[in-house]
């Protein structure tokens, strides 16, 4: 079985996120608190509630070296909980939104953090040292409709955003105070933030999850049509793929309303395919087989796809059998520290569970990771 | 989709129709030897599916009706024709049980559920969720 941990918290869970060594753990029980579980001796226990949003949490990212969560709500705020002593301390950020937040994630470096709006908005939002006070830098008039989910480039700098009205865009959000002049390397050093670097028009409907490879030189987003796209090469002249699958669509970069987790992978000459359902209890076809000298970039990305898909709740009799009984929302890939290749994730979903995916073991994979 | 990028060019009613009407010689000539299928994916082939008028959507949607009525056997049909036209005919089947005709669809019944064992839920959402290359 590839779901190695199963864990059923709640009636519905809007998102998770995990603490830097998997010990704790933060979701949303679909209402406006967060809960903090912690893995004490041998089982789960109830530590903290964060009580502060007035309606439902809707991101949470747990940055793993600074400790922070940071949590984002349709009641248009952002909190920073930091661990004092026993407490998880609050502190707001005003996002200046007028339309629910929907989407949280704080940049590899941990000095930044991004959330995607209903206001056709992302904020950046930084420390002032001096205010001791969160900032929230607004990119506007870019989105024509929602954002539905960011991602981080690996360079703290490039910001991936997919949003409802089908694109999938690309920013630089360079801000003085934070980030460094050395950092700004690679093709696009000079642009300026909120500055747009590509748009990828490859959805006719609403894109979703939107995710980056770890060496950041893949880009894979979900469309609302059973489609994923993966864009290789980045830049003036990115190469792009649509694959197009049989079974509902995805929610997440690899998780959806099909109950299961789909693994996509790239063969020899780059080209993606649909590999399998990870959650089948035998896999009937165990996709086909491509050569078996796969480059560590195409193992780590695919490392990051995982892939969810929730199936229908009422179709009872396909989803039994299945790890998940509804649809999945959120996937959280479970690196460990020190290693780029990442073989777990976790994902929750509307049915309340948390499960623990571990691809290791799998033999019909092992030759992509 | 089949040769939807051919027409990002000639988005102009005039050409879009006189391809039509080219189009629908063939097929009647196809139809006419009994190769059903050709006659179909001859239809779905470049359909004008970037433009906004009607009057292209409402030629080609005709020569695809003369097609789809044509198929007699469905398995046959599916065992010949190719994943490509799956999305595109998905659509017209769609457009076919919209007029409310009783023959159209009986028939476009019987091939969406073939249809749908074959490509799956996915085929229909993006028949569903696609609101710009409409048939």
């Amino acid at each position: 079985m590839a779901a190695v941990e199963v864990h059923k918290f709640a009636k519905c869970i809007t998102c998770h996120a995990w603490s830097r060594d998997r010990s704790m753990l933060a979701f949303c029980p679909n209402n406006n608190e967060v809960h903090i579980y912690a893995l004490l001796q041998g089982k789960w226990e109830k530590l903290h509630v964060l009580q502060k949003h007035d309606q439902i949490v809707s991101g949470i990212d747990w940055s793993a070296r600074a400790n922070k969560i940071v949590t984002a709500s349709h009641d248009r705020n952002s909190y920073v909980w930091n661990l004092e002593g026993s407490e998880w301390v609050p502190t707001l950020v005003i996002l200046r939104l007028n339309r629910a937040a929907l989407c949280v994630k704080w940049n590899p470096r941990e000095n930044k953090f991004a959330v995607g709006s209903g206001a056709k908005t992302v904020c950046i939002c930084y420390y002032e040292q001096e205010n001791n006070w969160w900032v929230s830098k607004l990119i506007r008039k870019r989105h024509d409709s929602s954002v539905t989910s960011v991602a981080w480039h690996p360079n703290n700098i490039l910001l991936a955003t997919a949003s409802t009205d089908g694109k999938c865009r690309i920013f630089s959000t360079f801000i003085k105070v934070v980030d460094a002049k050395e950092s700004r390397t690679g093709p696009f050093a000079d642009s300026k933030f909120g500055e747009q670097i590509l748009q990828l028009d490859l959805s006719f409907s609403w894109s979703f999850g939107v995710r980056w490879s770890p060496s950041g030189n893949t880009l894979a987003y979900v469309g609302h049509s059973s489609m994923i796209y993966f864009v290789d090469d980045v830049g003036p002249s990115p190469l792009a793929q649509n694959v197009a699958f049989r079974d509902l669509p995805l929610r997440d970069v690899g998780v959806g309303f099909d109950c299961n987790p789909m693994v996509f992978a790239a063969d020899l000459h780059g080209i993606w395919h649909f590999i399998k359902f990870l959650g089948e209890r035998k896999t009937t076809s165990s996709g086909p087989k491509y050569g078996s000298q796969f480059s560590e970039a195409f193992g780590k990305l695919y490392g990051q796809q995982k892939h969810g898909l929730n199936n229908d709740a009422n179709e009872h009799s396909r989803s039994r059998g299945r790890v998940h009984e509804n649809c999945i929302n959120c996937i959280v890939p479970l690196g460990e520290p020190g290693s780029s290749k990442v073989t777990r994730f976790s994902t929750s979903g509307l049915d309340g569970k948390v499960v623990v995916w571990d691809m290791e073991n799998q033999a019909d994979l092992s030759e992509y990771l | 989709m089949a040769g939807t990028e051919e027409f990002v060019e000639a988005d102009n009613a005039e050409a879009i129709i006189n391809r039509i009407e080219q189009k629908s010689r063939k097929i009647e000539s196809l139809l006419k030897q009994y190769k059903t299928v050709e006659a179909l994916k001859t239809a779905l082939e470049g359909s004008p599916l970037n433009t906004k008028d009607e009057r292209c959507k409402s030629a080609n949607w005709i020569m695809v009706h003369r097609a789809i009525m044509a198929i007699k056997d469905v398995d046959a049909m599916f065992s010949s024709l190719d994943p490509e036209y799956y999305d595109i005919l998905m659509k017209y089947l769609y457009r076919g049980l919209s007029t409310g005709d009783r023959p159209t669809c009986d028939q476009c019944l019987r091939i969406h559920e073939k249809l749908t064992e074959k490509a799956g839920l996915g085929c229909i959402l993006r028949c569903l969720a696609d609101t710009v290359n409409t048939v």
